[in-house]
């Protein structure tokens, strides 16, 4: 109740089925964000749901969804995921979705150069108005279509090295590196116990 | 169309038209505007205060047949003057502020208030009103034959003027017509509110007041007349067939994709469309196409553009163009320009209507700040703010002929037993607070309840829009989600944000509030309400009740008159036996056979209608239907409130029949054989038996209108 807000520790009561007592759950906001079409919502549900649907329909506004993973090192991790809109009309809501996050996915379509252009507005967005310490992934998507790949490997891992992310290639169609992209940001999030709470 | 042509014949698209779809339908189309004008002429005095018979004569006119110029004169005339009353507020101050007046009130257009949608034709006649039809009752005939008619001659340098404009407005409408393929334009009437015209009128009328001046400009062909006969319902044929390409496009059944994205104006598949929409810039931009790609139509829209800005510049204002059966009509939105062209045979406000609508769409998802793109650029290209919602304008325009919403301005509910629709109400009631604005449970368009912040009232428009929105999104079926949407009616300024989850499949729960933190709140209070939709069965009870569907006329209590004995529970395979049954009624003992209803609580602002069952099952019968109310119910929708009215048409389809009185609107359609006597009976059964059941069809507790 109250007024407000988006306070990802308090959202909804029920995560702790995996939480056993003696493993370390970490709550985690993680948003995607990308041009429109290029698959933010087909990583998701791949990854929340195990399903691709070719058919999938252009997201209105932003979709949350969550999931939970374990982690090697016996660490719970629980996303709450923002899959916002790629459609221009929706990128002033952006900060909506992004402030406050602990790991941005930004998402470009490997056959799209226009997607990756915009990836790289959005990485600049999430470095001066997002949280310092979040942790950023780059994701090429689409990679099932590399007979009509545009935008090399090359180019995009040195674009995310001189930006302190990571990257990977996924495919939402094969599920390709769609569980590693997750369990990536799982590893690389501060941990807990050394750092902020919620 | 070529009417013998059984394969023109196409589900789900405006290829359809009352006229044309149905062989033969042209004659019987005649005979039953005559048989209806008879009727009034018979029933005048007891159908029609005698202070409205010129009005409701006039409404005649606005309907299905037009086979002559006097009619359609006539139709414009009235609609021009119930404009007017909105558009042209302060004429006497003449030509120059007047256009400085027309262009605030552009401005301020849109700004959420009722004037607007009701603005053709709930007000009370006026001297002016009656006026302006005598004065055009008398010149018809002039414009009959004569190329211009700029009614007052008394005037030569107002006529002058007008003139001038008239040749290039009719120039510009030959290269416009040529370019869509309509009729040419010489045969053409237009249509124009006219601001030097109004200024002229003044002196020669005294009896105008201010809101009876309105403008007539007329540019009709002595061909027009003679050629309309044979015209009136052909379709658009395409003149020079060289102009063909894209032939072979690829044409998908579901109305819910862009239809005929191949298309432009150059196609013959895109001229032939029954019915077609367009929103533009200002500056001449194409924003929205219903058909085609926008980005091919953009000489297209620029024609349009040159023709509205004209007339626009002139200080008028262009409201439609008849050109044989098609219709041209235009509704300026500050700096967006809404344009229809069709040949669908619809009444001028139903029409206006629909842009209105569409409109209205357009600023629930983009609100009225768009129009701040303009001022700052004029060239300002709207459509990729638009992107991805081709599928919320398709389906908005489909609603057009077939939901009610769009000309009843009224909202319907899911039937649900009085308790189960309480529980629902005190379920969202009980999450009522300060963060929320709305809260509705609906069945598609259909509302099983709602509740809103004290003094925050939802108007009909608004749900009509916002369940379209939602339903024709399919990214909201599967996942919680939170966007951004405006309540244009309630605030066409300021963004909403709507919490949108689908209790089950057909059950879907929107939370709105303007608190954009709101989502984790709002997530919370559906958990809650959710819990106890379930615990108190009430989601069964709802479910339960969209499976069963609406009411079924087959359904409703009988009593002596033949069309039903007791209720049948009846599943959907039945139809086979049904139609038997039916047609059995019709033969036999059908005096009264009743096929579908439409009952509108005026006071609530919800209607309830029953299923279009057999024999109205085919996507053409229920079209027919739904057309024939729509211009009935534009037609007994002139008249004052409180006056009581009942009409009564009949043609080979079906005996229609319209009761209209201050506390609720019924339209019922029978079978083609039933008396009169009779129907009225049962209309009066029917009205009580809705009455009786009120707490299960409407959702009461809350009129949208006074929490
Ligand atoms: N071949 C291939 N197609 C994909 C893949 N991922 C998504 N798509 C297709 O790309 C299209 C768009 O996918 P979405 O997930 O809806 O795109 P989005 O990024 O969510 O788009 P917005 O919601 O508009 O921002 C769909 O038609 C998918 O079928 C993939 O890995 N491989
Ligand atoms: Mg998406």
């Amino acid at each position: 109740m109250g007024c407000s807000t988006s306070s990802p520790a308090k959202s909804n009561g029920s995560f702790d089925e995996r939480g056993a007592s003696d493993s370390k759950t970490m709550r985690i906001k993680l948003v995607l964000l990308g041009d429109s079409g290029v698959g933010k919502s087909c990583i998701v549900l791949r990854f929340v749901r195990g399903q691709f649907d070719p058919s999938s329909k252009v997201t209105v506004g932003a979709s949350f969804l969550s999931q939970t993973i374990a982690l090697q090192d016996s660490t719970t991790v629980k996303f709450e995921i923002w899959d916002t809109a790629g459609q221009e009309r929706y990128a002033s809501l952006a900060p909506l979705y992004y402030r406050g996050a602990g790991a941005a996915v930004v998402v470009y379509d490997i056959t799209s150069p226009e997607s990756f252009q915009k990836a790289q507005y959005w990485v600049k967005e999430l470095q001066k108005f997002g949280s310092p310490d979040i942790v950023m992934a780059l994701v090429g998507n689409k990679s099932d279509l590399h007979a009509s790949r545009k935008v090399t490997v090359e180019e995009a891992q040195e674009y995310a090295d001189s930006n302190g992310m990571f990257f990977i290639e996924t495919s939402a169609k094969t599920a390709d590196n769609i569980n590693q992209l997750f369990e990536e940001i799982g590893k690389r999030l501060p941990r807990p116990a050394t750092t902020q709470k919620s | 169309m070529r009417e013998s042509d059984p394969s023109d014949k196409e589900l789900n698209s405006e290829n359809n038209d009352l006229q044309t779809e149905n062989p033969g339908s042209q004659d019987v189309s005649f005979a039953y505007q005559q048989t209806f004008d008879a009727k009034q002429a018979d029933d005048g005095p007891c159908s029609l205060p005698s202070h409205l018979s010129e009005k409701e004569l006039d409404n005649n006119g606005s309907s299905t047949c037009d086979n002559g110029v006097n009619i359609e004169s006539a139709d414009a005339q009235r609609e021009a003057t119930g404009l007017t009353t909105f558009e042209f507020p302060v004429p006497e101050e003449g030509p120059q502020t007047y256009v400085k007046k027309v262009k605030s009130e552009l401005e301020g257009a849109s700004d959420g208030n009722q004037t607007e949608y009701n603005s053709d034709g709930i007000e009370e006649p006026d001297p002016g009103d009656t006026n302006a039809n005598a004065e055009h009752r008398e010149c018809s005939p002039r414009v009959a034959n004569a190329q211009f008619n700029s009614q007052d001659k008394s005037d030569p340098k107002g006529n002058e003027i007008l003139e001038q404009r008239d040749t290039v407005v009719n120039r510009s409408l030959t290269a416009f017509s040529s370019t869509c393929n309509i009729e040419p334009v010489e045969s053409s009437i237009i249509r124009v509110q006219s601001a030097v015209e109004n200024g002229n009128m003044e002196g020669h009328r005294p009896y105008a007041d201010s809101e009876g001046k309105i403008a007539s400009l007329s540019a009709v062909d002595g061909v027009a007349a003679s050629s309309n006969g044979r015209e009136s319902f052909e379709e658009i044929e395409v003149v020079d067939s060289g102009l063909v390409k894209n032939g072979g496009l690829l044409k998908r059944d579901l109305f819910l994709e862009k239809q005929h994205q191949s298309e432009d104006d150059s196609s013959e598949s895109w001229r032939k469309h029954k019915k077609h929409f367009f929103i533009l810039s200002h500056a001449g931009k194409p924003i929205y196409s219903r058909y085609g790609d926008e980005h091919k139509l953009a000489g297209f829209a620029a024609t349009l553009q040159a023709i509205m800005s004209f007339v626009e510049n002139g200080g008028d204002r262009i409201n439609y163009v008849r050109s044989g059966d098609h219709q041209v009509v235009f509704l300026v939105k500050g700096p967006v320009y809404l344009v229809s062209i069709s040949s669908t045979n619809e009444p001028l406000r139903v029409l206006r209507r629909q842009l209105d609508l569409l409109h209205g769409q357009l600023l629930l998802i983009l609100t009225r700040s768009l129009e701040k793109c303009f001022v700052k650029n004029a060239n300002f290209d709207l459509r990729p703010l638009l992107g991805g919602t081709e599928n919320v304008f398709s389906s908005l325009i489909h609603s057009f002929s077939w939901n009610f919403a769009s000309f009843l301005s009224s909202y319907t509910c899911l039937p649900l037993s009085h308790t189960a629709r309480q529980a629902a109400g005190a379920a969202l009631q009980d999450i009522a607070d300060k963060n929320l604005l709305f809260a509705l449970l609906l069945s598609d368009s259909k509302v099983i309840s709602l509740v809103g912040a004290q003094k925050a009232s939802l108007h009909p428009d608004d749900i009509f829009l916002l369940s379209n929105f939602v339903s024709s999104s399919e990214s909201f079926r599967n996942t919680e989600s939170f966007s951004p949407i405006c309540l244009p009616k309630y605030n066409s300024m300021t963004f909403l944000y709507a919490y949108i989850r689908y209790l089950d499949p057909d059950i879907c729960l929107i939370l709105i509030t303007k608190n954009s933190d709101a989502f984790f709140h709002l997530k919370d209070c559906r958990a809650r309400i959710e819990g106890f939709l379930m615990e108190t069965h009430v989601l069964r009870d709802i479910s339960n009740s969209v499976a069963r569907g609406g009411l079924r006329v087959e359904e409703l209590p009988g009593g002596d008159v033949s069309y039903t004995s007791a209720p049948r529970s009846r599943r959907m395979g039945d139809t086979k036996d049904s139609t038997i049954t039916v047609k059995l009624k019709a033969g036999v003992g059908g005096t009264a056979g009743l096929w579908h209803f439409i009952y509108r609580c005026v006071y609530l602002d919800q209607y309830v209608a029953s299923e279009f069952s057999s024999p109205l099952e085919t996507p053409q019968a229920k079209k027919r239907l739904f057309r024939a109310y729509q211009s009935l119910y534009a037609s007994i929708h002139g008249a004052p409130t409180g006056a009581h009215q009942m009409q009564y048409r009949r043609d080979g389809n079906f005996v229609l029949l319209a009761w209209s009185t201050s506390d609720f609107e019924f339209l019922a359609a029978f079978d083609p054989l039933a008396e009169k006597s009779s129907s009225i009976t049962v209309c009066n059964r029917v009205c009580q038996w809705v009455r009786d059941m009120e707490n299960d069809l409407f959702f009461i507790g809350g009129s949208p209108f006074n929490w």
